[in-house]
């Protein structure tokens, strides 16, 4: 159970999401299947001179009903807003996978769940409380929500896992890097079983503020790929897989969803917000190298498609770089046009989306899409999900500072 | 039990996972199961709830927060300081 030089395979063996399309797999799935838009009005805080109205906000969310049967864990209910995401998140991966916790044991397990920003709108409640409103003092739990590692630490505590566990922070690419670098730790032998992922909830007037200062977020709506494309449109949420080794997941007799058999990474060390061809294709090309497939075994593509002038363009010219002739035959999507952009837990969401395009042999749609956009002429399944035959896939993830990772998901090991 | 002794009691059952209604002045802390984060909430909602500031480091051993009682006298200490301020 092997690969050459003995490296371990990795399987993943549960999936959680929290979406603005449905906090359950299942519920975001079957939004997918309807083409379903998480963009709605702002709402949530007073709006005061925001100028962007919209976003793909979870509305509704009931934390203590979701995480009321938790044990170890006992201020969980009491914790940022994107701890809660993880928690949930990471719960549903974990019921799936049927993993006994707290692990037997502790120490060969890794929890290693990421967060863009962490805990944002708690800090923009303290320093509202301390600015605006003269408080004598912030709220004694202020420190331990704002934390980029509270979620990882929350989710460690819960399912008692007791080796490597922290948090990855790398923008757009979080969980994608959280991902990878926990197939790394199990194929090396470090850890048996990982929790990974992230989880983002950063919707709140300061954010609002800081992203139109940026001027990238649309005020209609998230159209990757499209002509009419004119900026992202925030959401939030959480993508967590439970991984571990084959031997692992074959010993316990485990249902195996999918193989993580690639990973790739690198960074275009140019700009902060301006993406090269080059890094996006290289970790691309790395990823395919690394589950040892060749590009057209590639079915499905979940494009990092942000509806971005830049990215969508520059996505699309680093797909025809790596893939030549077969990017033409590759069914790609961008799912952020239903989800919105989750941020740091986008390539979490991205991956459970993959998988589950495996296991459905059904590919999501890229909604929105009327008309392609210039320099856009790649399939980008419009509109209408597409029932196909799907054996690998690959989940980009393209992060702001030209920080790029990538994963490749294959069928479960026979 | 007088105001300051009934409303410091309605505070620590805020924060007791199980609640409970035999809290007397002699309770020990110990016996209600608070928590070093637990006892920074209840000594912030004290604060809150008296306008008064409790300097306490949860770093060392709090003399003054052993039982409920101690609490009480320690807060009402404070007020009276910050009425003869």
């Amino acid at each position: 159970m092997t690969k050459a030089g003995g490296a371990r395979r990795v399987v993943v063996t549960g999936l959680g999401v929290v979406t603005p399309i449905g906090t359950t797999v299942a519920e975001m799935w079957d939004s997918m299947k309807q083409g379903k838009s998480g963009t709605s009005a702002l709402g949530g805080f007073p709006l005061d001179d925001l100028k962007i109205l919209i976003a793909a906000q979870i509305k509704d969310f009931d934390q203590k009903a979701r995480l009321k049967h938790f044990k170890r864990d006992r201020i969980i209910t009491l914790a940022d807003r994107y701890s809660w995401f993880a928690a949930v998140a990471a719960d549903e991966a974990m019921q799936q996978s049927g993993l006994e916790y707290p692990f037997a044991q502790p120490y060969r397990s890794a929890c290693i769940v990421g967060s863009g920003a962490g805990g944002l709108t708690t800090y923009e409640t303290a320093y509202r409380d301390l600015f605006i409103h003269n408080k004598r003092a912030t709220h004694p739990l202020t420190l331990l929500r704002i934390i980029g590692s509270s979620a990882a630490a929350h989710v460690g505590i819960e399912f008692g896992i007791k080796g490597p566990t922290f948090a990855t922070c790398s923008a757009c690419s979080t969980a994608t890097h959280a991902i990878g670098i926990a197939r790394d730790y199990i194929r090396d032998g470090i850890v048996d079983v990982a929790i990974a992922g992230a989880s983002e909830s950063v919707i709140n007037y300061g954010t609002m503020k800081a992203w139109q200062a940026l001027h990238v977020l649309s005020p209609e709506g998230c159209f990757p790929f499209a002509k009419k494309r004119n900026g992202t449109v925030l959401g939030e949420g959480a993508g967590i897989l439970v991984l571990e080794s084959l031997e692992s997941a074959k010993a316990r007799g485990a249902t195996i969803l999918a193989e993580l058999c690639g990973y790739g990474m690198a960074s275009d060390s140019q700009d902060m917000v301006k993406p090269t061809v080059e890094g996006p294709s290289v970790a691309m090309q790395m990823a395919l190298d690394d589950a040892g497939i060749a590009p057209d075994a590639i079915d499905y593509l979940n494009a990092h498609g942000t509806a971005t002038a830049d990215n969508d363009i520059n996505e699309t010219k680093a797909i025809k770089n790596v893939f030549g002739d077969h990017a033409y035959k590759l069914a790609i999507s961008s799912t952020k046009s239903m989800t919105g952009h989750p941020l740091g837990a986008g390539g979490g969401i991205e991956a459970a989306t993959c998988i589950k395009a495996m296991q459905d042999q059904w590919a999501p749609p890229t909604i929105g899409l009327d008309e392609p956009g210039e320099g856009c002429d790649l399939d980008y399944i419009p509109n209408q999900g597409r029932a196909m035959k799907i054996g690998y896939t690959m989940s980009n993830s393209f992060a702001f500072g030209g920080l790029n990772a990538v994963l490749v998901f294959g069928p479960p090991p026979a | 039990m007088d105001e300051v002794a009934t409303k410091i009691i309605d505070i620590l059952k805020k924060h007791m996972k199980e609640p409970r209604d035999d809290i007397t002045l002699d309770t020990a802390l110990t016996d209600l199961k608070i928590e070093s984060l637990d006892l920074a909430m209840i000594v912030f909602d004290i604060e809150d709830g008296f306008g008064i500031e409790i300097p306490y480091n949860a770093n060392e051993d709090v003399e003054d927060f052993k039982t409920v009682g101690s609490v009480v006298e320690r807060v009402k200490s404070l007020i009276a300081a910050k009425a003869n301020a």
